[in-house]
């Protein structure tokens, strides 16, 4: 009986215990000591998690699992509206970056006047080569994008997604819904025709009811209690650049965080 | 003999055998460890040796305040990821098609002087103008002399913030191991009656669009909502009995209420 405390990882030890051969000897006297310098376990692991992706078999589906109907298949399409919305995005965000090489903003007199706005917007319509259509995308894919969130988080109640570890999430999600609004709303003003300017006179004035601050609402987001110049100016600042960082870095929380969690059961 | 030619397995599930569902590998399938395990020599060795010092690395990581949890889900990578690029990818497509064949329209350019007829928001936000048509709901108080306590357009700007406070408290309130419709008809009818009060608000703030009195819209309005709650509830609860029992036969099984 010896006092000293048992090596439990004894790697010496557990060679002496086995029957070697003098090659096999050498070659796990080499490994260890490298081993123990290296850590090439650590490595290893590496390249076999590479060998089970390229070796890849795909695991049992949800419906495999729980042997629930294959039918249910027809259920997918409402949980890839997570991802379609994602998608539709980034779509919306790379013909939006294209767009702005073209677009403008500035409203003039808005007396019933083509401006600065609106002549760029009709240069990308009616001149610029295949610019009808990379309007068209940027307008489609905001409005299926929105469409796609909306039904995201129907999708999300009725199967009880948004419960216990996911309450974050869902108000994540619900800052998100209004983030995309907002987006909408300013990038709606920026062609400055009627639909709007008329858009952003109720803007203002919704501005306005909010209780206490709303003046200064109002002034900080409309750039007055009127229309003008800065109207524009500020709708298309907060369109391509304060919105595209605020969203983007939301969106990534967001799905990181459907990352971590999984996808909710049931599915 | 015809007891042991049977087509059922130890689950007691039934086989199919005409083709539909997926083979899982059976028993006698290696898996990838047993193959290792199973292997000769030097590799046989370092194999050993690994999983020896890989057992280290895990008592060390044991003896630490680490702990590691699990999360009952189905993992994003690769089952939810990979079907969701294939569908996503249509879709994708539908967008591209959809804007080369319906390019947007532009209205003529600002006009501040003439207020066109229809003064309408984006479809997404009719939800919202409509919100701000709630007028008539506006609490007056006698004592007050039938003054409203809040101008009509700060009562409709508070109706938005209301909605949207409800939506997010929803977890909050809705709490337990509930998931599907059948099994919360309450919530679920809670549901259907937010989507069809989006949808007869977002009629109510083109009212002036629509051929019919003004007050019979907003009487539905709130009606509908109320008749879609009844109608879902019901459904619900006569479908639950029959729902239940296979849901709780073949999922409760394995996944335990709480």
């Amino acid at each position: 009986m010896s006092l000293e405390p048992r090596d439990e990882h004894d790697h010496a030890g557990w060679m002496e215990t086995r029957e070697l051969t003098a090659i096999e000897e050498v070659y796990l006297t080499a490994l260890i000591w490298l081993d123990k310098r290296l850590r090439i376990v650590d490595y290893l692991e590496i390249l076999e998690n590479l060998y089970y992706k390229v070796n890849f078999q795909m695991p049992k589906s949800h419906t495999e699992q729980y042997n629930l109907d294959n039918k249910f298949w027809y259920w997918y399409p409402l949980y890839a509206l997570g991802s379609f919305s994602t998608v539709a995005y980034v779509v919306a965000a790379i013909s939006g970056a294209l767009l702005g090489f073209y677009y403008a903003p500035g409203a003039g007199a808005s007396n019933g006047e083509p401006a600065l706005a609106y002549n760029t917007i009709t240069f990308i319509m009616t001149d610029l080569n295949l610019g009808f259509f990379l309007r068209s995308l940027h307008r489609w894919s905001a409005q299926v994008m929105v469409a796609a969130v909306f039904l995201h988080m129907l999708r999300v109640y009725f199967t009880g997604a948004y419960k216990e570890p996911r309450e974050l999430n869902w108000l994540i999600g619900i800052v998100l819904i209004s983030l995309t609004m907002v987006f909408g709303y300013t990038g709606y003003l920026l062609p400055w025709d009627q639909l709007a300017f008329w858009a952003g006179q109720i803007g203002v004035e919704m501005s306005l009811s909010i209780p206490i601050i709303g003046e200064w609402v109002a002034q900080l987001l409309f750039g007055g209690f009127t229309l003008s110049q800065s109207t524009v100016q500020r709708m298309y600042v907060l369109h391509v650049f304060f919105l595209p960082f605020i969203v983007t870095g939301v969106i990534a929380v967001h799905i990181g965080i459907v990352w971590m969690q999984g996808i909710a059961e049931p599915h | 003999m015809s007891d042991t030619d049977t087509t059922t397995n130890a689950d007691g599930a039934e086989v199919r055998t005409d083709g539909t569902g997926i083979v899982p590998p059976d028993d006698e399938t290696p898996t990838w460890s047993e193959r290792k395990a199973r292997s000769q020599g030097l590799a046989r060795l370092t194999y050993e040796y690994f999983e020896r010092s890989r057992r280290e690395d895990q008592d060390l990581r044991q003896q630490s305040s680490y702990v590691e949890r699990d999360v009952l889900a189905f993992p994003t990578w690769p089952h939810e990821m990979i079907r969701n690029l294939a569908l996503v990818s249509f879709f994708v497509g539908m967008i591209v098609f959809l804007s080369a064949a319906l390019p947007p329209h532009i209205g003529p350019p600002a006009d501040s002087s003439s207020t066109p007829a229809v003064i309408l928001p984006d479809w997404y936000l009719y939800w919202s103008f409509g919100l701000l048509k709630l007028g008539p709901l506006n609490p007056d108080i006698s004592l007050l002399g039938g003054q409203k306590l809040m101008a009509d357009r700060t009562y409709g700007v508070l109706a938005n913030v209301v909605i949207v406070g409800f939506v997010a408290i929803v977890p909050f309130l809705n709490k337990g191991a509930a998931r599907r419709p059948v099994e919360q008809p309450f919530w679920a009818a809670v549901g259907m009656s937010g989507v069809v009060f989006a949808f007869t608000i977002a009629v109510l703030s083109v009212k002036n669009l629509v051929p019919m009195d003004s007050h019979v819209i907003f009487d539905l309005t709130f009606f509908l909502p109320l008749v879609a709650a009844f109608v879902t509830y019901a459904v619900l609860r006569s479908m639950r009995e029959g729902y239940m029992f296979n849901l709780n036969r073949r999922y409760y099984r394995l996944r335990p209420p709480k």
